[in-house]
C-alpha cells in the first residue's frame, strides 16, 4: 500500500510542479464560478430603479419600500436616470418632484412621474413601484383616519407603526407552473456555477493528468518501478490513484473554497465527497486509457481538453440539463457529468441524502470500474510491448 | 555451468522468444558475490532482453533466473529486493531534481525515515552529486544524468547490481568516474553483471566476461581463459641498436626460455613469439641487455577480446 501511496503522490507533486496547473487547477474554476454567478445570479435583486427628486419624506417611502421588495434603488439626476434607462442599466425611473413632496408632507393628493425601461426586469420592478405606492396610499389613509377620530398626527404615526410590528403579514406561498423554475427551486446564486465548474474541472484535470503517465512511460520510469519490490497490480493501483488524487484534490478545494467564498451549498457534504469521489474515479479511468492509448503529450492534453469540454457541455456543466431537448437530456446520459449533475441537482436543491443518490452513485462507479479495468488493462499491455 | 550454493545469480538455460524470434537462446552463466560479470556483444546481440529477464521484467520462456537463492519472476516481490538495475536508457524524471528521484525510489525500495535520509546523501556522494543535489535532472550534462541514473540503482544496497549500457553517449570523464564507482562497489563485494560493446571497459572491469551473439552464450572466462581459447600467443618486440653478434646471442639465448616460440630478428629489432608476455618480459629484457643491446622501446602485443570476439563468432565486435 506504501508504494501505491508513495507513487500517488509522486505523481501529485509532479503536477503541482507546473505552474501553470496551478493556475487551472486552483484560480480558474473559482473565477467561473464567481462569472456564471454573476450571469445566472442576477436575479438576487429583483431589479434596479432610480427614484430620483429632493431629499424628502416621499423619496424616502418610496426607496424603502422598494429596498424591502429586494430592489435596487439609486437616486441622482433625472436626465442621467433616462440615460441610464436607454442603456438598459435601469429597470425603472421613479420621479418625486418638489410639489409630489410637499403635497405628501400636506397629506394632499400626491402624483410621481414613473419611465420604465424594456429590460425582463421592468415589469417586475413597475408593479413594486405601484405596490410601494399603494402600500404609501393605505398608510396614509389609516394615519388621516386616526386623525380625523381625534388623535394627534405624531401619535397616529406612532401607533401605526407599533400595529404593523406586531401584527403579522399573511404568509403566501407561491408555487410556479414552470417546470425550470420548480427546479431551480433552493438554488443560490453560484450553486448552479460551481457544480458545473467543479465538474467540468474534476475530469479535465484528471485526464490532462495522463501527460505525466505518458511522460513516466517514455522516460521509461514505470518500467523501472517494475524492478522494485512492487507487484503489477500496485503499480497500476498507484498510477490510478495518482490521477484519482488529483481530481479529488482539485475537486474538494473547489467546494472547500466555493463555499467559503461564495456561500455555495453543497447540501449532505459527506454524500457530496462520495459523488466526487466516484466521478474523479471516472476521470482516473479514463486518463489511464488516455495515458496508455497515446504516446505523445501535446496529443493527450489536445485530446484530453476537447474531450472534457465536450462531454461537460453535454453533460450540463456549461449549460443547465433541465433546458436541453428531450433527446439531447437522453444523449447526455451517456456522460459522466449528467450522472455527476443530477446528483449534485439532488443534493444542492432537494437537500438528498446517500439514498436519495445512490442510482447515480451506482451508474457512476459502474463507469468507473469500466474505465479503469479498461485503463489498467492497456497499461498493463504499453508495458508488455515496451519491454 | 558449476554453481555453487553462494552464487549471487544463476542464469541455467535461459530462453526468452519473440514471436519466431529467439532473443535469447539457452544461455546459462552465474556470478559469485564480489564478482563483475561482463556480458560483452554488440548492438542488438540479446543483453538488454537477457537483463529484462533477469531483473525480472520479461518473463522467461524456458530455463530459470535465481538471485540470491531465490527464482525471478515478473511477478515475484521479495528477490526484487536483491537487485538494483541500471537500465540503458535514462529512466528518471526530468522534472523532480536528482534528491526527489532518489527519494522516490527509495521509498518504493522500501526505506524509510533516517534511514532514507542518510542513504539518500550517502548515494548522491558517491556519484557526485551533492552540491547539485536540488536541481531538476533535466537541467544536468548528460554525464550528470547518467550518474542518477546508476545512483538510483545503488539505493538499497543491491545484492546484485545490473548496469546495462551505462556509458553509452557519455564523455570520457564522466566515462572514467563511472567505471571507477562500479571498479569501488565490486571492490565493496556487491555482484555486478555489466553489459557492453566496449571491449576495453570488459577488459577493465570483470572478473570474468561471457561472450554472447545473436542470443547465445558463445563463450566465457577469465579474460585469459577467453585469450587463450583463440590459441593465440603474445608478441614481444624489442626495438634497438645492437651488432649483429650480441643480436644473435640474445636470440639464441631468449629460445631456451619456456614459453618462447620463435625468435625473430632485424637491424634493429628483435621480434619474440611467446606465451603469457608479462611474466617473460622482464626476463627477455634482461638478456638483451647482457648481450649488449641498447634498447629504446619494449612492446608488447597480446590477443584481445576483438580478437576472441572475431574467433569464436567469425565476426568483429564492432560489425
Amino acid at each position: 500500500m506504501r508504494s501505491v501511496v508513495t507513487i500517488a503522490l509522486n505523481e501529485l507533486k509532479r503536477y503541482m510542479r507546473d505552474r501553470s496547473n496551478i493556475f487551472f487547477v486552483l484560480i480558474f474554476p473559482l473565477l467561473l464560478v464567481m462569472l456564471i454567478g454573476i450571469q445566472f445570479g442576477e436575479g438576487a435583486t429583483t431589479g434596479r430603479a432610480a427614484v430620483v427628486g429632493d431629499d424628502s419624506d416621499l423619496r424616502s417611502v418610496i426607496s424603502e419600500e422598494l429596498g424591502d421588495q429586494e430592489v435596487d434603488v439609486s437616486h441622482g439626476e433625472w436626465d442621467a436616470a433616462l440615460e441610464q434607462l436607454a442603456r438598459g442599466r435601469l429597470d425603472v425611473a421613479v420621479r418625486v418632484t418638489a410639489e409630489a413632496a410637499a403635497a405628501h408632507d400636506e397629506g394632499r393628493e400626491v402624483e410621481v412621474e414613473m419611465v420604465t425601461g424594456s429590460s425582463f426586469a421592468a415589469p417586475i420592478v413597475e408593479q413594486n413601484v405601484r405596490s410601494a405606492l399603494s402600500t404609501l396610499g393605505a398608510q396614509r389613509a389609516q394615519e388621516q383616519a386616526l386623525i380625523d377620530k381625534g388623535v394627534d398626527r405624531d401619535r397616529a404615526v406612532a401607533a401605526l407603526e407599533r400595529a404593523r410590528a406586531e401584527v403579522q403579514a399573511p404568509r403566501l406561498e407561491v408555487t410556479s407552473v414552470d417546470a425550470e423554475a420548480q427546479e431551480f427551486e433552493g438554488l443560490g446564486q453560484f450553486d448552479f456555477g460551481a457544480a458545473g465548474q467543479l465538474l467540468l474541472f474534476v475530469f479535465l484535470t484528471t485526464l490532462t493528468g495522463a501527460s505525466t503517465l505518458i511522460q513516466s512511460r517514455r522516460e521509461r520510469v514505470v518500467q523501472r518501478m517494475m524492478t522494485t519490490p512492487m507487484t503489477g497490480a500496485q503499480l497500476i493501483a498507484g498510477q490510478t490513484l495518482g490521477r484519482w488524487v488529483l481530481g479529488a484534490f482539485q475537486g474538494a478545494y473547489i467546494m472547500v473554497a466555493s463555499s467559503l467564498l461564495f456561500s455555495v451549498s453543497w447540501g449532505h457534504v459527506p454524500t457530496a465527497l462520495v459523488v466526487l469521489a466516484v466521478f474523479a474515479l471516472v476521470g482516473a479511468g479514463a486518463a489511464m486509457l488516455l495515458g496508455t492509448l497515446v504516446d505523445n503529450e501535446g496529443a493527450a492534453v489536445g485530446i484530453g481538453v476537447g474531450l472534457g469540454l465536450t462531454l461537460g457541455a453535454l453533460g450540463g456543466s456549461m449549460f443547465p440539463l433541465e433546458f436541453f431537448p428531450d433527446t439531447m437530456r437522453r444523449v447526455a446520459n451517456v456522460t459522466p457529468h449528467a450522472w455527476g449533475y443530477e446528483a449534485f441537482a439532488e443534493l444542492q436543491r432537494r437537500d438528498a441524502t446517500l439514498v436519495d443518490v445512490l442510482p447515480q452513485i451506482g451508474v457512476l462507479g459502474a463507469m468507473a470500474l469500466v474505465l479503469v479495468t479498461l485503463g489498467a488493462w492497456s497499461l498493463r499491455r504499453s508495458l508488455q510491448r515496451a519491454m | 555451468m558449476t554453481s555453487t550454493p553462494d552464487d549471487v545469480l544463476v542464469v541455467d538455460h535461459l530462453v526468452r522468444r519473440f514471436g519466431d524470434f529467439t532473443a535469447v537462446d539457452d544461455v546459462s552463466f552465474r556470478i559469485a558475490p564480489g564478482e563483475t560479470y561482463g556480458l560483452l556483444g554488440p548492438n542488438g546481440a540479446g543483453k538488454t532482453t537477457a537483463i529484462s529477464v533477469i531483473a525480472g521484467l520479461l518473463k522467461a520462456d524456458g530455463g530459470s533466473v535465481t538471485i540470491a537463492g531465490e527464482t525471478m519472476r515478473p511477478d515475484a516481490v521479495s528477490v526484487k529486493r536483491h537487485i538494483g538495475l541500471v537500465p540503458q536508457d535514462l529512466a528518471l524524471y526530468p522534472d523532480l531534481s536528482a534528491r526527489e528521484n532518489l527519494v522516490f525510489f527509495a521509498k518504493l525500495y522500501g526505506l524509510r525515515g533516517k534511514e532514507l535520509a542518510s542513504r539518500v546523501d550517502e548515494v548522491l556522494e558517491t556519484i557526485g552529486l551533492a552540491d547539485r543535489a536540488k536541481d531538476l535532472s533535466k537541467e544536468y550534462s548528460g554525464g550528470m544524468k547518467r550518474r542518477l541514473n546508476i545512483g538510483v540503482g545503488l539505493l538499497h544496497r543491491p545484492t546484485l547490481l545490473i548496469l546495462d549500457e551505462p556509458t553509452v553517449g557519455v564523455d570520457p570523464q564522466s566515462r572514467n568516474s563511472i567505471l571507477e564507482a562500479v571498479e569501488a562497489l565490486s571492490g565493496e563485494g556487491m555482484a555486478v553483471l555489466y553489459t557492453t560493446h566496449y571491449m576495453e571497459e570488459a577488459e577493465r572491469l570483470c572478473d570474468r566476461i561471457g561472450i554472447i551473439d545473436t542470443g547465445q552464450l558463445r563463450a566465457e572466462g577469465t579474460r585469459d581463459e577467453l585469450i587463450r581459447l583463440t590459441g593465440g600467443t603474445d608478441t614481444i618486440r624489442l626495438g634497438g641498436r645492437v651488432d649483429t653478434t650480441g643480436q644473435e646471442e640474445a636470440a639464441r639465448s631468449m629460445r631456451t626460455l619456456h614459453g618462447v616460440e620463435r625468435v625473430d630478428a632485424d637491424r634493429h629489432s628483435l621480434s619474440l613469439t611467446v606465451h603469457d608476455a608479462p611474466t617473460l618480459v622482464a626476463e627477455v629484457v634482461r638478456m638483451a641487455a647482457e648481450a649488449g643491446m641498447k634498447l629504446t622501446d619494449v612492446e608488447i602485443s597480446r590477443p584481445d577480446l576483438e580478437s576472441v570476439f572475431l574467433h569464436v563468432t567469425g565476426k568483429a565486435l564492432r560489425d
